[in-house]
């Protein structure tokens, strides 16, 4: 119980997905101008990732491990998700269409996210078990949709004081921004 | 060769099994969407101005064709656009006059009074909450340009003397500015409306003398000498009804502070120098 | 016709410059720029990767249904990135181990799908290998540049080779992830700058 613990801390924070592994940057340069935004890309993500990723570590011991093909991972993997994505936009529209009307035009934006095909990279290469595959999955793309949400909110903030020198304005404030908060995440180094 | 062969048909496999899921499940899960709505929402403008009550362009498309909205109910569309939805619907649809936006206050910087300095966020919505804002007369305009910002049409912009200024061809009479402002300054007119009062303040006009050079003082002079009866006082304010007015004049000769105009449509001063 | 292969190659190294213009790309700059080493090489997969998804969707453009086309893209990706992979895994090992997983992660870089869906299912081959490999450069061109300054100013290096003073104790800041979005966010900033002062000049 505490591994996972812990584990859910460091996907979290520690080695959060974005600020210290680097994968999942673009959303964030691109969809916080707004906080409405930035909470229905953060759900989407913890949606897809999650599922993405437990279906592609099953696929990867049922399938590639047992015929061996590991080496086509690559190709799998971003074929898997992208199907993936498209069936849960079909479901969506159909059962829960407010939920569709919220997140659906993010969903297609994921498919091609770095975080979701990193994340289930990363599940193979850091070789965990099915549990731990589905914690780490929803811990990083919890992760992910919190920088989200720190990020819409500090740039709404920045946007409307207008104080932002016109050279840095747009993106280069953003990412300087998430250095920032990288390095107060970084500060819980030592902790896992 | 048996590698190859197990690459191809497994990735073959997979690809077609996904294929074939996708394919059933696009057939179960079919979503109806009638054909129209598509069409309509392709006729109107596009903004989402919100300016019809609906959600978005989309939104209004879809109550127009269930027969839940007029066809004209787009105040952004022109009259040939409500006539283009309304034929391909096969409805009918009645005109409505068209509205724009105009300022009600003229208490520009040399003329209105400013209790303190505001440094805060530039946006009128934010320096209403410091004090009630930092101009005198708690009624008039702040000057921060949210309903600028607010505008669908950019046919709002800031004016030299610290006020706003509609260019009267490109407003389309959605009412943003309006909900945007929150003194709600920018009041929609119809476009042949011939004379108003600008200005939204209802102090008794001992307080507006104090605090502004150019508000209505609610005199009443213009009531009186008005021949139509087309002006009216409600609390202290000066108010024009645009349905009896005829744009005689009598009353701007008789303010005593000039607040009570005839209304120019005005276009954008930068396209008229082009 | 020439003259449009020759434009479609150079607007990737200023004018359409991936990383620095449109912040396409970003995820593998930061992570890989630690060192030039690194940044070349994964310039240089980019760029095999880049030419062959172009020329091969610029091949098969007419055949592909419209509603099927992202899908048969990233096949077609993910696929040049396997290949990639394998040989890279064979005869640069080293790279390969420095790389690690953003090898596979070619295949969801910005660039590539955004190359791919906005220009060569538009256009011929010739003109899409040109594009490929403008593009291409010019994202190793633009690792290189960020790379260079945090080898220089983080550890000293240049290329495994010392350039600062023996003294110099490295800006350690600039080697660790919160650095790399800091350094890309100012180059950002100044690349900004002088791209509104060129274009000053030029209107």
């Amino acid at each position: 119980m505490q591994d996972y613990l812990l584990m859910i801390v460091a996907a979290m924070f520690i080695n959060n997905i974005v600020l210290i592994r680097f994968m999942g940057n673009c959303p964030v340069v691109g969809v916080t101008s707004s906080y409405e935004s930035a909470v229905g890309m953060g759900a989407a993500v913890i949606f897809v990732a999650t599922m993405a990723g437990t279906t592609c570590w099953i696929i990867q011991k049922t399938i590639l491990e047992v015929l061996g093909i590991e080496y086509l991972q690559t190709l799998v993997f971003i074929l898997v998700i992208a199907a993936l994505v498209q069936f849960v936009e079909i479901l969506m529209q159909k059962v829960a269409p407010p939920l569709y009307r919220a997140l659906g035009i993010f969903l297609p934006l994921i498919t091609t996210n770095c975080m979701v095909f990193g994340v289930s990279v990363l599940n193979i290469k850091e070789e965990h078990s099915f549990m731990q595959t589905l914690i780490f999955s929803l811990a990083s793309a919890v992760g992910f949709a919190l920088v989200l949400l720190f990020m819409a909110g500090l740039r709404e903030r920045m946007d409307a004081t207008g104080r932002v020198p016109s050279l840095l304005r747009g993106v280069p404030i953003t990412l300087i921004t998430a250095g920032m908060m990288g390095l107060s995440f970084a500060g819980l180094l030592g902790m896992a | 060769m048996e590698p190859v062969l197990t690459a191809i048909l497994t990735v073959g496999a997979i690809g077609m099994l996904a294929g074939l899921i996708l394919g059933v499940t696009a057939k179960i899960f079919y979503v109806h969407v009638d054909p129209r709505i598509g069409h309509v929402a392709d006729i109107l403008p596009g903004a989402n101005c919100g300016g019809c009550g609906y959600a978005g362009c989309t939104d209004l498309a879809a109550a127009i064709v269930q027969g839940n909205a007029p066809a004209n109910a787009c105040k952004a569309a022109s009259d040939e656009l409500a006539q283009k939805i309304a034929s391909m619907l096969g409805i009918s649809v009645d005109q409505q006059e068209r509205q724009v936006a105009q300022i009600f206050c003229h208490g520009d910087a040399a003329h209105a009074q400013r209790k303190f300095v505001y440094l805060g966020i530039q946006d009128c919505r934010a320096a209403q909450l410091v004090s009630g804002g930092d101009k005198a007369c708690t009624y008039g305009c702040l000057g921060l340009g949210t309903c600028v910002q607010g505008c669908f049409f950019g046919a709002l912009h800031m004016g030299p003397n610290g006020l706003p200024v509609v260019d009267t061809e490109l407003c389309t009479g959605c009412g943003s500015c309006t909900k945007i402002c929150p003194r709600h300054i920018p009041k929609l007119i119809p476009v042949s409306q011939k004379a108003a009062a600008f200005c939204s303040s209802h102090d008794a006009g001992k307080v507006v003398k104090e605090i502004c050079e150019v508000g209505c003082i609610g005199c009443g002079l213009c009531k009186k000498v008005c021949p139509e009866n087309a002006v009216e006082i409600d609390k202290f304010l000066s108010v024009v009804d645009p349905a009896k007015c005829t744009g005689c004049g009598k009353c701007f000769e008789k303010c005593p502070t000039g607040i009570i105009q005839s209304v120019v449509l005005t276009r954008d001063l930068k396209k008229k120098a082009a | 016709m020439a003259a449009r292969i020759v434009n479609e190659f150079t607007k990737g190294f200023w004018k359409e410059i991936a990383p620095l213009r449109f912040a396409l790309g970003i995820c593998p700059s930061l992570a890989v720029s630690t060192k030039v080493e690194s940044a070349l090489g994964m310039g240089f997969a980019v760029v095999f990767v880049l030419c062959m998804s172009n020329v091969l969707i610029s091949a098969v453009r007419n055949l592909v249904p419209d509603k099927v086309r992202i899908a048969v893209f990233i096949s077609i990706i993910a696929t040049g990135v396997v290949i990639v992979e394998l040989v890279m895994q064979a005869y640069f090992y080293p790279l390969f181990l420095v790389l690690g997983i953003w090898i596979p992660l070619i295949v969801v870089n910005c660039i590539v799908l955004g190359r791919a869906e906005a220009f060569a299912r538009k256009n011929t081959i010739p003109l899409s290998l040109s594009d490929g490999m403008g593009m291409g450069l010019g994202f190793t061109l633009s690792l290189v540049v960020i790379s260079s300054i945090r080898e220089i100013l983080g550890s000293g290096t240049w290329l495994g080779m010392l350039v600062m003073p023996e003294a110099y104790p490295g800006f350690g800041f600039l080697l660790r992830p919160p650095g790399a979005f800091v350094i890309f966010g100012l180059i950002l900033g100044i690349m900004n700058v002088i791209s509104a002062r060129i274009e000053k000049k030029t209107a």
